[in-house]
């Protein structure tokens, strides 16, 4: 007993001890006493020696109140000597801050002089890290490399250890540098301003928001990325996008290691809003017109028009990374529809509309908007249209593999490897309910014509009817499988029977939210609480192109007698009357021609 | 035998652990007194640069507002004057006859003595010196004698 109690009191003797020394002798005042020590025995008069003698240990601290909200930095407790020339030769912690003229320090008559004074600037504002530690540990985090790059990165848990070579060099402090000199193209700063040419080059803005800068709405926002991630996770993003996040569909563009490092820094320094970039600065700047147009706004000058559209067109889809996202040719993004025959399936109006808008003509498409002039835009339409199709196979299995498998997969179940992507989802060719209720014509007449606010092509300039129908029996032959009963054409009337006022869109309103909202939403966009659950999505009943593609007769027949295999119901069995479902296609058809309406004033 | 021996070491044992439970206690109760004066504070540091020599020509009595002090120079030598008024703390404004404080009025000579109003003490005097690189550097911790002039 009592020598357990001898042994724990021992115990507790010597953690009181350690822990006494440890927050009463601090290795920072040994650094000053050294330095101390060193700075009297190179005291040049008896004062200063005297002086010397007299100074005790302390913590120093600068005090920045000149930018932004006020930070402490108490580095120079440790670095006493950073501001001391005669130290120049030592190891740190006591060691000299270099002298540059790259960061504007002057040398007058063999003395420097600091452009960026430690007393107005502090530390932190250049190298990062926590101003207030006075421990290695609290102030520079985790870092071996510093103080060449930022301090603190690889405190992170997702550290990437294969990254780490890229991530050294005094190039990524011009991040910070950016903080204060924002001008575009400053001196101090090239892989700021090379990084920022890629994110409009590479097509980033399209998808990324930067807070005056860009407006792309499909992935994360950027406007504080230096703020939220440390450079190996940026770096990481960027290479692999989805080694972070498995579901990311960012494309994995071809960069050299020298243009990662420039995005990497480049998003490093978005630290949030810079008030030079608003809207309103851009504003300014316009009005005052006195020089280009502003910063955020001007894309970078690609090589003058030189050759012929066709051949401009083809430069610019290879410069800005269209194959990132789309198939053309021998290049596979693996995002987005092969473009490889784009000539042979769509139109030159088509192709140039939808690059400006592409939702007005497929609403659900994830394709960005990007901000490319007209004259772009029609080299690029030239050049896609100058894409026709190669002479179709002869077997319909082999033309299905070429044509129709990106979308509707190998097996024609719809799980093709782009099917993700493409909303309206491809169908699956391979539901025998859904395939055997409706006339081979139907099918016939989609490859054909294609489906309109989706993205099947029209097929009918690429292959012949008896193309197309030797496909269509294909397709029931080889995936649909099962035989279907012999389908006799319902009673409905071809016209709408309900004639279209405001009363019947109202009646049609109450049907539609009594019955309908479950699954195509309120807004009647497809996404209603229980569309989640549900295979093949329900259909968006705000995409005009296709509504208004569609006859009065499939819509009532559709509601009244359901889709098979899919979850629509056959509403007739619910006690619904043809004059019902009039009332409903009414409701539903105002709803596209006052968007179509919209989507015009806002293209105008 | 036994017996005997046992006794000698319950005695040490009981030692042993006396001394170490009461070593804790005294470094316990020492550890206290750090907390008596706060090692760092969020607010200005007492010492900083000021900037060269240069940036001051002879003659001239320049303010730093920020810092509180006032900067005189006559010839080579060089004083800092604190511009904090003895009175409630106001910024005292520098005059053609010296400080005068806008608050309640008290007036100082040029080396910061009162000559008017309700301020009780003089105007303090702060150590200044040339630093390593070049610039003056001001201690406000430490007070020196007034009329000590620092030659640059
Ligand atoms: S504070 Fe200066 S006179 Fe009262």
């Amino acid at each position: 007993m009592k020598l357990a109690l001898a042994i724990a009191s021992l115990i507790v003797f010597a953690v009181h001890g350690v822990v006494f020394y440890d927050q009463f002798f601090h290795k920072w005042e040994r650094y000053q006493t050294a330095y101390f020590d060193q700075a009297r025995s190179q005291a040049r008069s008896e004062l200063e020696r005297a002086e010397m003698e007299a100074r005790r240990p302390r913590i120093e601290q600068i005090l920045v109140t000149n930018f932004g909200a006020a930070r402490v930095d108490r580095c120079t407790t440790c670095h006493i000597a950073s501001d001391d020339p005669r130290f120049s030769g030592l190891s740190h912690p006591l060691k000299t801050h270099p002298y540059s003229t790259a960061l504007g320090d002057i040398n007058q008559a063999g003395r420097w002089v600091r452009r960026h004074k430690f007393n107005d600037f502090g530390c932190t504002i250049c190298h990062d890290g926590q101003g207030r530690g006075l421990t290695e540990y609290y102030a520079h985090g985790e870092d071996h490399y510093w103080p060449e790059p930022l301090i603190g990165y690889t405190v992170q848990h997702t550290w990437k250890k294969e990254y780490q070579k890229f991530l050294k060099g005094k190039e990524y402090m011009q991040a910070n540098c950016a903080q204060c000199h924002t001008e575009e193209n400053f001196a101090g700063t090239p892989l700021i301003a090379k990084g920022r040419r890629l994110f409009f080059e590479k097509n980033c803005y399209g998808c990324h928001r930067i807070e005056g800068i860009s407006d792309g709405t499909l992935g994360p926002e950027l406007t504080e990325a230096g703020k939220k991630f440390k450079i190996d996770y940026l770096w990481e993003s960027i290479v692999d996008p989805r080694a972070g996040m498995a579901t990311s569909f960012m494309p994995k563009f071809r960069l050299t290691e020298d243009e990662v490092k420039a995005l990497v820094i480049f998003l490093k320094s978005r630290k949030g809003i810079n008030l030079t970039e608003t809207s309103l600065a851009l504003f300014r700047a316009r009005l005052n017109q006195d020089s280009a147009p502003p910063a955020a706004m001007s894309q970078p000058s690609l090589p003058a028009p030189s050759l012929n559209l066709v051949a401009r067109g083809k430069e610019l889809v290879e410069q800005r990374a269209c194959a990132a996202c789309h198939k053309i040719g021998d290049k596979d993004g693996g995002i987005a529809p092969d473009l490889s025959f784009e000539g042979a399936i769509k139109d030159e109006p088509w192709l140039l509309e939808h690059f400006k808008n592409p939702r007005a003509l497929i609403p659900d498409s994830i394709m960005p908007a990007f901000r490319f002039s007209q004259a772009d835009f029609e080299a690029m339409t030239a050049y896609l249209i100058s894409l026709k199709a190669p002479t179709p196979p002869a077997s319909p299995a082999e033309i299905f593999k070429l044509f129709c498998a990106r979308c509707h997969g190998e097996k024609g179940d719809g799980q093709g490897p782009v099917a993700l992507y493409v909303d309206p989802a491809p169908r699956d060719l391979t539901k025998a309910a859904f395939m055997n209720s409706k006339p081979r014509e139907r099918f016939v007449k989609s490859i054909q014509e294609g489906v309109p606010g989706t993205s099947m092509a029209a097929w009918q300039n690429v292959l012949s009817e008896s193309q197309i129908r030797a496909l269509v029996d294909y397709i029931f032959t080889a995936m649909v499988k099962e035989r279907g009963r012999e389908l006799k054409a319902r009673n409905l009337p071809e016209q709408n029977p309900v004639p279209s006022s405001p009363q019947s869109i109202a009646r049609g309103e109450q049907t539609y939210l009594a019955r309908c909202t479950g699954c195509h939403g309120r807004k009647a966009d497809g996404k209603g609480p229980n569309s989640l659950d549900i295979v093949p999505r329900p259909r968006n009943l705000r995409n005009s192109p296709f509504i208004q593609s569609i006859s009065d007769r499939r819509m009532i027949e559709s509601i009244l007698y359901g889709i098979q295999g899919t979850a629509m119901p056959p509403w007739i069995d619910y006690g619904m009357s043809q004059k019902d479902a009039g009332d409903l296609v009414n409701y539903i058809r105002s709803l596209t021609q006052a968007s179509g309406r919209r989507q015009l004033r806002a293209g105008r | 035998m036994k017996e005997s021996k046992e006794v000698p070491r319950r005695s040490l044992l009981t030692w042993v652990s006396s001394v170490a439970l009461f070593g804790s206690a005294v470094i316990s109760a020492l550890a206290n007194f750090v907390f008596l004066k706060p090692r760092a504070t969020y607010g200005a540091p007492s010492r900083f640069s000021i900037g060269r020599p240069e940036e001051f020509p002879p003659g001239s009595r320049i303010a730093i507002e920020q810092r509180r002090i006032c900067v005189a120079r006559e010839g080579n030598q060089v004083a800092v004057i604190s511009t904090t008024c003895t009175h409630l703390g106001c910024i005292v404004a520098v005059s053609d006859t010296g400080f005068s404080c806008p608050c309640h009025g008290s007036r100082y000579d040029q080396d910061g003595n009162v000559t008017g109003g309700p301020a009780p003490k003089p105007l303090p005097w702060y150590q200044v010196k040339l630093a390593p690189n070049g610039e003056l550097e001001v201690d406000t911790s430490v007070e020196i004698k007034p009329g000590t002039y620092y030659t640059v």
